[in-house]
C-alpha cells in the first residue's frame, strides 16, 4: 500500500517540477539558451499569490491571476531590456546573465521578505480527498490537471501554430530566422512572457501545496526542474512533463526504501548520473555531448 | 615610467614579499582577518580561474572543492599530522574529487557541464552536512587551531603568516605554470579543442589537468580559509559561495592571474563595504555579474592592463628576451612587410 | 558521402596542388588527413607507417602540421603565445622541467623561442611577435597560423586555403615562401587553393577533385587543359 501512497504523492510534487521544466524547456526550444533565472520568475509567482491571497485577502483565483500577471510583467521586462539587447552575444554569456538575474531578483525578494518563512494557507476549505490510505489534497490535483492540460497547448503550439515554428527557427539559427522574415523581438518577447506565466502559475499553484515559502525557494526548485528537463531530454515537451513526474515519484521511492534523507538529493544525483551515461535523457533530440 | 613596469621589474616578487611580511604591523585584528580571507580567496579563486578562464570550462564545483578541502585540512589535522601536510592533504583530495568531476567533462557540452557540476556542488554540501560522523554534521565543527613546529598559532596575525606564505608560493608556482607549455595548452583548449588537438595537444590528457590543479588550488585555498575562520560549517559552501567564485572571476577578468587578485581584493571587501546594507548584497552581487559580463568583460584586470596600470600577462617564460629582437625586426619590417599597412608595431619600452 | 574513391600518392619534397570547386571534398580531405573525420574506408599511410587510426593529437608530433580555411588563431594572446603552442610536442611534458626548468635544458620556453624567432624572421612578422593577434590584419594572421605550423619543422604541411584574403603583393611573398619551405626545409606541401594562379605557380603537382573524386592529376599546365576539369569549372572564373 505504500507503493500508492508513495506514487501519488510523488506524482503531486512531480506537478510542479514539470511546470518548472516546461518554462525552461520553451525558453530552451526558443532560444537555445537555460535560464537560471527561472526559479525566481517562480519564486515571484508564489509570494504575489501569497501576497494577495493570504496578506490583502482576495480570493484565490485573484491570486493566481495576479501571480502569473506579475511574473509575466518581469518576464517581459527582463527579456526586452536585459536580454534582448545581448542577444548577439554568445549564448553562455547570456546563461551567465541570467545567473546573475537570479540573484538580482532574489536579493530583491530579500529586500522585502528577508530570511523567514512563510505559510501559505490552504486553498480549499473542505479536507483532503481521500482514497483508500492514499490521501491527496485537492490542490495537488488542480496542479497536475493544470500541468497536464498546459503541456499538451505547448506541444500543440511548438508542432501547428506559426509562433511555435518560428520559435523553433530562431533557436537554431538566429541570423537565418532573421532574414526569411521572422520577427525576432516578437519571438523573443513572447517566449519570456509565456515562460514567465507559466512561471508565475506554477508558483501560485505550488504555494498551497508546498506550503512554506522562502525566498531561496527559487533555487531549490530551480533545480527540481533542470533535473526533470535533463531526464527528459531538454527540449521535448513530453520529455519535461514525464521527466517532472518521474523525478517527484523516485524521489519518494528513494526517500522511503533507502533513506529519507537522500530524498532531497535525488533530483542531484538523477541530473548527474543522466548527464553522466545518457545525456540525450528519454525523449531528448538534440546532441548535448561535444562535437 | 609606466605603473605597470613597476610590477615587471625583477626585484618584485620579493619585494612584494617583504610588503606582505610587514603588513602586520600597520593593521588592527579586524583588518587582518579581512586580508586573511582576501589571500584565501586568491586561491581559492584560482581554483575556479584556472578551469573557466583558462582552460574554458563550465565547471561550477568550485565551491565544492573548497570545501572538500576546509573540512580535509581541519580532520586530517585533529590526527597530529603537521599543518603543512594537512594543507595539501586537503589540496590532494580536493584535486583528485577535481579529476573525478573532470570525467564528464570529456564529453558534456558547455551548459550541461555547468548544470552538472553545480548538483554535484550541491551533493557536496549535503555530504558535508550529514556525513555526521566525520564532519559533525549541519551545526559544524572548530578548524583546529594550526600548531607550526610547536608553536601554536593563535591570532589572526599569526596565522596571517603561514596564510600569506602559502598563498605567495603557490602563487608563483601558478605563475610559472601559466606560462608554459600547460599554461598555453589551456588556453588553446578554450579556443578550439579541435585546432588545439591538431597542434599535438592531448584534450582529455590536459583537461584533467586542469581540473586536478583547479581542485588542488581550491582545497588548499580551503584549507587556509578553515584556519583563517576558525569554525567551518556545510551550508557555508553552496550555490550562493560558488556565485562569489563565479563573480570574483568575472569581475577581476577571465583569464588573468592579476584578474584573480584584483578579484579577490574587491569581492571579500564587498561584503565589508555592504556591512550596512546586508539586504541589498545579493542583488549587488547580481548587478556586479551582470554589469562585467555584459560591459566589462576583461574585468577589472583587463581595464587596468589597458590603462598600462598592470603589466601585460603573456604565457612564455622570458619573453621579455624577445623584445630586442622584435625591435631589430621592425627595423627591416619597414622594408619588406607583410600585410597592407606598414604600421610599425615594434614593441615599445 | 564527401569524399569516395580518392587515392593520392604523395612524394616527398615536392608542392602538391589540390583543386576544386566548393564542395568537391578537400577540405574533408584535409580533416581525414587531420585525424578530425573517422575514415570508414581506405587507409592512409604516412612515411611508410599507416596512421589512419592513430589519434589528432599524435599526427602533429609525428610532422604531420595544418593550417586552417578560416584562421585558427586565440585572437586575445601575442603571435609569440601563439607559434608556441606549435611546439606543444616539442617542448618537455615533466612539469619540473617544463615548469621550473630543472633539468639539462635549462629554462623551458627558451629553445621554443629561438626557434620560434627563426620561424617569424623566416616569413618576415618577427616585428609582431609581441603584439595581440586582434590588432592585426589579415595577411599577418595567416602568417602567424603559418609560423605556428612550422615551428616544429614539419614533414607534411597541409595548407587550406593560405592565401585566402591576401592582397596581391602579400600572394606573391607567400608563394616565394612556400618554394623556400619546400626547398631549405625539405618539407613536404600540400595545398588547397582556389586562386588557381598561386597553385599553377608553385605546384610540382596539381590534383583536380570533384564531387568527392579525383577528376585529373599530374602538371599543372597539362591538368587545367583537361576537358573534364574545364567542364567541372565551367562558369567559374580562373582569373584573378
Amino acid at each position: 500500500m505504500e507503493f500508492f501512497i508513495l506514487l501519488s504523492a510523488g506524482l503531486a510534487n512531480g506537478g510542479y517540477y514539470a511546470l518548472i521544466a516546461l518554462g525552461l524547456v520553451l525558453i530552451f526550444k526558443a532560444q537555445d539558451m537555460v535560464q537560471f533565472g527561472h526559479g525566481e520568475v517562480f519564486m515571484i509567482g508564489a509570494f504575489t499569490a501569497y501576497t494577495v491571497f493570504a496578506v490583502v485577502g482576495w480570493p484565490y483565483l485573484v491570486a493566481f491571476f495576479a501571480a502569473v500577471l506579475a511574473a509575466t510583467v518581469v518576464g517581459m521586462i527582463v527579456e526586452r531590456w536585459l536580454i534582448r539587447p545581448i542577444a548577439h552575444m554568445p549564448h553562455m554569456t547570456l546563461v551567465m546573465v541570467t545567473v546573475g538575474l537570479s540573484f538580482l531578483l532574489k536579493g530583491a525578494a530579500r529586500i522585502e521578505w528577508g530570511k523567514d518563512i512563510y505559510t501559505f494557507p490552504a486553498v480549499f476549505k473542505s479536507g483532503p480527498i481521500v482514497i483508500g490510505e492514499v490521501v491527496l489534497m485537492p490542490q495537488q490535483l488542480v496542479l497536475v490537471a493544470f500541468t497536464l492540460t498546459l503541456s499538451v497547448v505547448m506541444y500543440l503550439m511548438f508542432k501547428y501554430t506559426a509562433l511555435g515554428k518560428q520559435m523553433r527557427a530562431t533557436s537554431q539559427n538566429m541570423t537565418g530566422a532573421q532574414l526569411s522574415g521572422v520577427n525576432i523581438g516578437r519571438v523573443f518577447s513572447s517566449t519570456w512572457a509565456m515562460s514567465g506565466a507559466m512561471g508565475g502559475a506554477a508558483g501560485a499553484l505550488s504555494a498551497p501545496v508546498l506550503s512554506l515559502l522562502f525566498p531561496d525557494i527559487g533555487t531549490f526548485i530551480l533545480l527540481k526542474g533542470f533535473a526533470a528537463a535533463v531526464l527528459g531530454g531538454f527540449g521535448s515537451v513530453v520529455g519535461a512533463v514525464v521527466g517532472g513526474f518521474a523525478v517527484g515519484v523516485m524521489e519518494k521511492f528513494v526517500g522511503f526504501y533507502i533513506a529519507t534523507a537522500l530524498e532531497h538529493i535525488s533530483a542531484f544525483v538523477i541530473i548527474m548520473l543522466v548527464l553522466i551515461f545518457w545525456p540525450k535523457g528519454l525523449f531528448g533530440k538534440k546532441d548535448v555531448t561535444r562535437v | 615610467m609606466r605603473i605597470s613596469a613597476f610590477f615587471e621589474t625583477r626585484w618584485f616578487p620579493a619585494l612584494f614579499l617583504l610588503f606582505l611580511l610587514v603588513i602586520p604591523l600597520t593593521t588592527n585584528n579586524y583588518f587582518q582577518f579581512v586580508i586573511n580571507l582576501v589571500l584565501c580567496y586568491v586561491l581559492i579563486g584560482f581554483g575556479q580561474q584556472l578551469i573557466l578562464g583558462y582552460a574554458g570550462q563550465f565547471s561550477f564545483a568550485n565551491a565544492a572543492f573548497m570545501g572538500i578541502g576546509a573540512y580535509t585540512t581541519s580532520i586530517i589535522f585533529t590526527l597530529n599530522v603537521p599543518i603543512l601536510i594537512a594543507l595539501m592533504a586537503g589540496g590532494l583530495l580536493a584535486a583528485l574529487v577535481a579529476c573525478l568531476v573532470g570525467l564528464p567533462a570529456l564529453r558534456l557540452s558547455r551548459v550541461y557541464l555547468a548544470l552538472a557540476t553545480i548538483a554535484f556542488g550541491e551533493m557536496t554540501t549535503w555530504v558535508l552536512t550529514h556525513w555526521n560522523s566525520v564532519t559533525k554534521g549541519g551545526d559544524g565543527m572548530y578548524s583546529p587551531v594550526p600548531v607550526f613546529f610547536g608553536y601554536s598559532l593563535d591570532t589572526d596575525t599569526e596565522r596571517y603568516f603561514l596564510i600569506a606564505i602559502v598563498c605567495f608560493v603557490m602563487v608563483m608556482i601558478a605563475q610559472r605554470m601559466l606560462a608554459s607549455k600547460f599554461g598555453r595548452a589551456f588556453i588553446a583548449i578554450r579556443e578550439n579543442e579541435m585546432v588545439a588537438s591538431c597542434n599535438g595537444i592531448n584534450i582529455p590528457l590536459y583537461k584533467t589537468i586542469a581540473f586536478a590543479l583547479s581542485g588542488f588550488y581550491a582545497g588548499v585555498g580551503g584549507g587556509l580559509y578553515a584556519i583563517a575562520v576558525n569554525y567551518i560549517v556545510p551550508d557555508n559552501y553552496d550555490l550562493f559561495q560558488l556565485v562569489i567564485h563565479f563573480a570574483l572571476v568575472m569581475v577581476g577578468g577571465l583569464g588573468s592571474m592579476y584578474g584573480v587578485i584584483v578579484g579577490a581584493l574587491v569581492l571579500t571587501t564587498l561584503p565589508e563595504v555592504l556591512r550596512e546594507f546586508q539586504h541589498y548584497q545579493e542583488m549587488t552581487y547580481g548587478v556586479l555579474l551582470i554589469l562585467f559580463i555584459v560591459f566589462i568583460p576583461r574585468g577589472l584586470a583587463g581595464f587596468l592592463k589597458d590603462r598600462r596600470i598592470l603589466p601585460r600577462e603573456i604565457l612564455v617564460h622570458g619573453w621579455k628576451e624577445e623584445i630586442p629582437h622584435v625591435r631589430e625586426a621592425a627595423k627591416t619590417a619597414a622594408v619588406f612587410n607583410v600585410g597592407a599597412g606598414a604600421e610599425d608595431r615594434g614593441e615599445e619600452h | 558521402m564527401a569524399v569516395d574513391n580518392v587515392s593520392m600518392n604523395i612524394d616527398r619534397g615536392c608542392i602538391h596542388g589540390l583543386i576544386g570547386p566548393n564542395g568537391a571534398g578537400k577540405s574533408t580531405l584535409f580533416n581525414a588527413m587531420s585525424g578530425l573525420v573517422p575514415i570508414k574506408q581506405g587507409s592512409i599511410c604516412f612515411e611508410g607507417v599507416d596512421v589512419t587510426h592513430l589519434p589528432v593529437h599524435l599526427r602533429a608530433p609525428r610532422g604531420i602540421r595544418r593550417t586552417f580555411q578560416h584562421v585558427q588563431l586565440m585572437e586575445d594572446r601575442t603571435v609569440l603565445e601563439n607559434v608556441l603552442v606549435g611546439m606543444h610536442s616539442s617542448i618537455s611534458t615533466n612539469p619540473f622541467k617544463s615548469v621550473f626548468g630543472l633539468g639539462a635544458e635549462g629554462s623551458p620556453d627558451k629553445a621554443a623561442r629561438e626557434a620560434a624567432r627563426e620561424v617569424l624572421q623566416f616569413l618576415g612578422i618577427g616585428h609582431i611577435a609581441l603584439t595581440e593577434m586582434g590588432g592585426l590584419t589579415i595577411a599577418e594572421h595567416r602568417f602567424a597560423e603559418l609560423a605556428r605550423a612550422l615551428v616544429a619543422k614539419p614533414r607534411l604541411l597541409l595548407l587550406d586555403e593560405p592565401a585566402a584574403g591576401l592582397s596581391l603583393r602579400s600572394t606573391e611573398a607567400l608563394d616565394t615562401l612556400l618554394v623556400r619551405i619546400r626547398d631549405e626545409w625539405g618539407a613536404t606541401i600540400v595545398l588547397v587553393e582556389h586562386r588557381i594562379d598561386l597553385v599553377l605557380n608553385v605546384s610540382d603537382v596539381v590534383t583536380v577533385l570533384d564531387n568527392g573524386s579525383i577528376i585529373a592529376s599530374g602538371r599543372g599546365q597539362d591538368v587545367i587543359e583537361d576537358p573534364g576539369v574545364k567542364r567541372a569549372y565551367l562558369g567559374v572564373d580562373e582569373e584573378e
